[in-house]
Parts: C-alpha cells; sequence; structure tokens
C-alpha cells in the first residue's frame, strides 16, 4: 500500500455515541459502532492509518492518487485538485466504516458502523409518537448539554428562520448555553416588509431577549459567496447551492461579529430530511427543487442516505473558520422510529415538535405559514432562487462552475461523482466493484 | 457504451432491458422519434435521467426485479446505460 498523507485540516468532530461525544480528530481509539453525528477522521501512522466516516455521512473525506505515487486524502475535493489529483479519480470514503489500512502489505481490514434504519413503530398505538418524541428529546438535551460542557466560553450562535427545527434549536441552545445570538438572515430589498423569515426572528429575539445578528445582503453580496459554496459545499445541484449561498452570507457575518472568543454555530438542518418536509418549488412556470416521486417512507430513506452527499450546512460556515453543529443529527435513529402514520400527516413536523418542545415554542411560530424553500417568505421570486435564475445562474450554470472549480474540462463526469445520492466512494486499496 | 452480456444471461438481460427501455421512455418522457435514444446509450451524459430520475429508476428496479443494487453497482460505469443495468441487474439476482 502506497503512502498516504493529509492534504489540509479536516472539519471538526461532533460525534455522538456511548452516550458522549466525540471530538477528537484522532480516531484511534475505538470507535462506538453506534456513532452518530458528524464525524470523519484520518489517523496516519507510520505503518498504519485508520480512516472513518460517520454513517450519515455528514463529515466529508475524500482520497485520489497523488503525483508522487502516494495517496492523499482531504475533507474537500478542491484541496486534492490543487494537489495535483485528477478528479475523476477522486473518491469518498464511503459512510459508516472505520477502515484500517496496513502501510506494510498486510491489507485493509473494514468495519461497517451501525447505518441507520427505518424502524416505523406500529401505527395507531396510543402514545407511540409521545413516547419516541420522549426519548427524541433526550438525546437532543444530552447532546447539547455534552456540547455546551466540552465549549464553556463558546457563544452559541443560532441560524433562526423562525420555522419550528430552528426556533427548537433556539430552544436547546437558551436551556444549554449561557450566551447565544441569534442570527437571521433577509436579501436586502428595494421595497416592502422584510421577509416572514426575518419577522419571526425579530419577533422571538423580543420575546427571549436575545441580540438578534441580522444579515442582510445584497444580491451581489450574497452572489460573491458562490465559488467558495460551490468548493466547500461540494455540490453543484441548485437547492444545495441556494441553501449554502445563505449559509455563507451568515458565516460572514457571524466570523465579522465574533469577537477574538470561541463560538459554535447551531443548525437547524435535517428535520426536513428526516421528516420529508420537502416541496417542489413553481417560479415562471417551470419546477425547481423537484423531488423523486415515491411514497413518504421511502422518499424519507432516499432523503437521508442522501445526506452523504453536499456539504451546504457546515462546509460555507467552516470556509470561515467557523465550527457548525447539526443539532439534530445525534437522533436519527428516533425519526425513523416514527409511525408511517404520522409520515403521512401533512402536520408531521408541528405534532412532532409539539411533543417536543411544547409551549416553550410561541404559538405564532407554529401557525405561521409555510415559507419557500431557500426563499424565507411565502413568494418563492423574491429570495435566493429568484435572484440567482435573474443573473442567470441556473442549473447549468452551477455544474459548468462546479466542473471549472474543479479543473474539469468535461462537466459529465460530475454524473459519476454523485449518483443517487451518493459521492463516488472506495476505501484506498480496495476495489469499488464487489 | 455497449455493454458486454453473457450468453447464459442473454435471454433474461434482453427482458430486463425491455422492461428497463419502457420505464425510461414512460416516466422521462422521451420522445418515439428521438434517434439518438438506444439500450447503449448513456442515459445521464445524454440528459435522459437527472439526479433526481436516476433514484425513480433505483426504485423501479428495486420493486420490478426484487434486487438491491449497493452503491458500487449504482456508481459503476456499467450503469450508464440500459443494456448495463440489465446486465447488474441480471448479475444481482442469480447472486442471490
Amino acid at each position: 500500500m502506497s503512502a498516504i498523507s493529509l492534504t489540509g485540516t479536516l472539519d471538526p468532530n461532533f460525534g455522538w455515541g456511548d452516550d458522549r461525544l466525540h471530538l477528537s480528530p484522532d480516531c484511534r481509539a475505538a470507535v462506538p459502532s453506534g456513532l452518530r453525528g458528524a464525524y470523519a477522521c484520518a489517523s496516519i501512522g507510520a505503518a498504519s492509518v485508520r480512516l472513518v466516516r460517520d454513517p450519515l455521512g455528514l463529515n466529508k473525506l475524500f482520497w485520489a492518487p497523488g503525483r508522487d505515487g502516494g495517496i492523499r486524502v482531504a475533507a474537500r475535493p478542491w484541496r486534492l485538485v490543487e494537489a495535483g489529483c485528477a478528479f475523476e479519480e477522486i473518491q469518498a470514503v464511503p459512510c459508516g466504516v472505520v477502515a484500517d489500512i496496513d502501510l506494510t502489505g498486510n491489507g485493509q481490514v473494514v468495519t461497517s458502523l451501525d447505518a441507520p434504519r427505518r424502524r416505523p413503530g406500529p401505527d395507531g398505538e396510543s402514545g407511540a409518537v409521545e413516547a419516541i418524541a420522549r426519548r427524541l428529546r433526550a438525546t437532543l438535551d444530552q447532546y447539547c448539554a455534552a456540547l455546551a460542557a466540552s465549549h464553556p466560553r463558546s457563544r452559541a450562535f443560532v441560524c433562526l428562520s423562525g420555522g419550528l427545527d430552528s426556533t427548537g434549536v433556539l430552544m436547546l441552545a437558551i436551556e444549554h448555553f449561557r450566551d447565544v445570538v441569534a442570527v437571521s438572515f433577509d436579501l436586502l430589498r428595494d421595497h416592502g416588509p422584510p421577509s416572514a423569515d426575518r419577522q419571526t426572528a425579530q419577533r422571538l429575539a423580543r420575546d427571549f431577549k436575545l441580540p438578534l445578528l441580522e444579515v442582510t445582503p445584497t444580491g451581489d453580496e450574497l452572489l460573491d459567496g458562490l465559488d467558495a459554496v460551490l468548493k466547500d459545499g461540494i455540490d453543484w445541484r441548485d437547492f444545495n447551492v441556494h441553501a449554502g449561498l445563505v449559509n455563507h452570507a451568515l458565516g460572514r457575518a457571524i466570523a465579522s461579529a465574533r469577537t477574538a472568543g470561541a463560538c459554535l454555530v447551531l443548525t437547524g438542518d435535517l428535520p426536513n430530511e428526516f421528516l420529508v418536509d420537502y416541496h417542489a418549488e413553481e417560479l415562471n412556470g417551470r419546477t425547481y427543487y423537484a423531488l423523486p416521486k415515491l411514497p413518504t417512507p421511502a422518499l424519507q430513506t432516499v432523503l437521508v442516505r442522501g445526506l452523504d452527499t453536499s456539504h451546504r450546512e457546515v462546509g460555507p460556515f467552516q470556509a470561515w473558520g467557523l465550527p457548525a453543529v447539526q443539532v439534530y443529527a445525534p437522533a436519527v435513529d428516533r425519526y425513523l422510529e416514527l409511525p408511517d402514520s404520522l409520515l403521512a400527516d401533512p402536520r408531521r413536523k408541528d405534532n412532532l415538535c409539539r411533543h417536543l418542545f411544547g409551549e416553550r415554542i410561541p404559538e405564532y411560530v407554529y401557525t405561521r405559514p409555510k415559507t419557500r424553500a431557500q426563499v424565507g417568505d411565502v413568494e418563492v421570486g423574491r429570495g435566493v432562487l429568484g435572484l440567482c435564475l435573474d443573473r442567470g445562474i441556473d442549473a447549468a450554470a452551477l455544474r459548468s462552475r462546479f466542473a471549472e472549480l474543479h479543473r474539469l474540462s468535461d462537466a459529465s463526469a460530475l454524473d459519476r461523482f454523485i449518483r443517487a445520492g451518493r459521492y463516488r466512494a472506495a476505501v484506498p486499496g480496495m476495489s469499488r466493484v464487489p | 457504451m455497449k455493454a458486454h452480456v453473457h450468453f447464459e444471461d442473454l435471454m433474461t438481460a434482453v427482458e430486463v432491458a425491455e422492461r428497463v427501455e419502457h420505464f425510461v421512455r414512460t416516466q422521462f418522457r422521451v420522445a418515439p422519434s428521438d434517434s439518438r435514444f438506444s439500450r447503449s446509450q448513456r442515459l445521464f451524459d445524454m440528459g435522459y435521467v437527472d439526479s433526481v430520475g436516476v433514484v425513480e429508476l433505483l426504485a423501479f428496479l428495486s420493486k420490478e426485479f426484487q434486487v438491491h443494487l449497493p452503491d458500487e453497482a449504482i456508481m459503476a460505469d456499467e450503469f450508464s446505460t440500459i443494456d448495463g443495468i440489465a446486465t447488474i441487474v441480471v448479475r444481482l439476482r442469480n447472486n442471490k
């Protein structure tokens, strides 16, 4: 086996397993089989290497043959490309594996971690959802308490859209962190009131007496981050890039606002995948953000599986040196226990959040109209999607720019990099096709 | 690219390919007059199946042929054409 080296730094770990945090970038100690949360590491020794990636694939880890004949490992494909690797040869470390690679020629030992699987509870059983919600909330509390204890001097910046998921994170942050700042995004508008998201965030900040960092970029300022989002978000698909642009703008503002002290960025993403709370958007007679036409439980499996790809929620913050934590990640197994009847309920998120947070979340958050994806408002044309289309930055342009940034002359090679929600993946030294 | 089809799998692979072709033509609205489209045409590069469509295609293969396609098979170059997909499906069915 060739020598293996790390190119650049890896993203911080926020793993959770055996009821404790796994933050260390060194994974030579035992890795719990039930590892959850974002975790990827490469522990490189003289005679052996251990590569680990969490079962959801939240943290990213890639590798490729280097020019010197060795293997290079990095958290971003662009770092490998800049180090001279060919994009077509880049592969992800598969999610949910611990790969022990012997550099003296004795092969590899690959251990699979427990993958989250849908195990729905029985339908119609009285109290079933409440019981799952209790366990789910307990996991969230344990995780947040451990995060706060391990980062006692960190300011918690909560990305607050004012929807149920981010407001839930705000409630958890208030409960567990001493220093909480809410952060709200809105696109600068020539006229009209602020977005519905901004207005709700302002009201929540007032009601909970929290400082609110208002991030209101112009369209130009937002799109300044496009290359960084494509590179650090590791994706070119429009929905994810649009979300990444918002996060990149939030990250820029947080990086400017933070003082010398440490901070954590807390995000409320993931329940949309766990609860299949996504919808296509119609704009100017075209459909955007289309979803596969599948029954809801099957779509849940697809969306959870697809978390392997895209780094839209962490990469754009990490581009500013900000550690971002996906607070709901450790609770994935509880979400996958929810019965089919709940998944079929159009008000499933409202229903579950009432069990999780009850009246702690104000009623106006439960009853506010659903805002459109990546828009922050009820009108789809006013958000990031409309802005990008106005500037001619459509799906084809994003794909082409991603290819260019990764020195690919033929963008069709991208179809063999992400397919069906997975990155092309293998363990170094092992054949991809069994 | 023409996928290699083993003789012993030939009938079954052709049968699988027929059903996959029907699904792709119907689900992704391939015009009957489209002369570029064939079972050896690359589905993804040529834009017949996009990132959402591939998930629907996988769901169809799983339900129709009772096979689970591992990530390695989905990422294989062979998975790019209808003939190649049929070969993979037959191989997986034979290895069950």
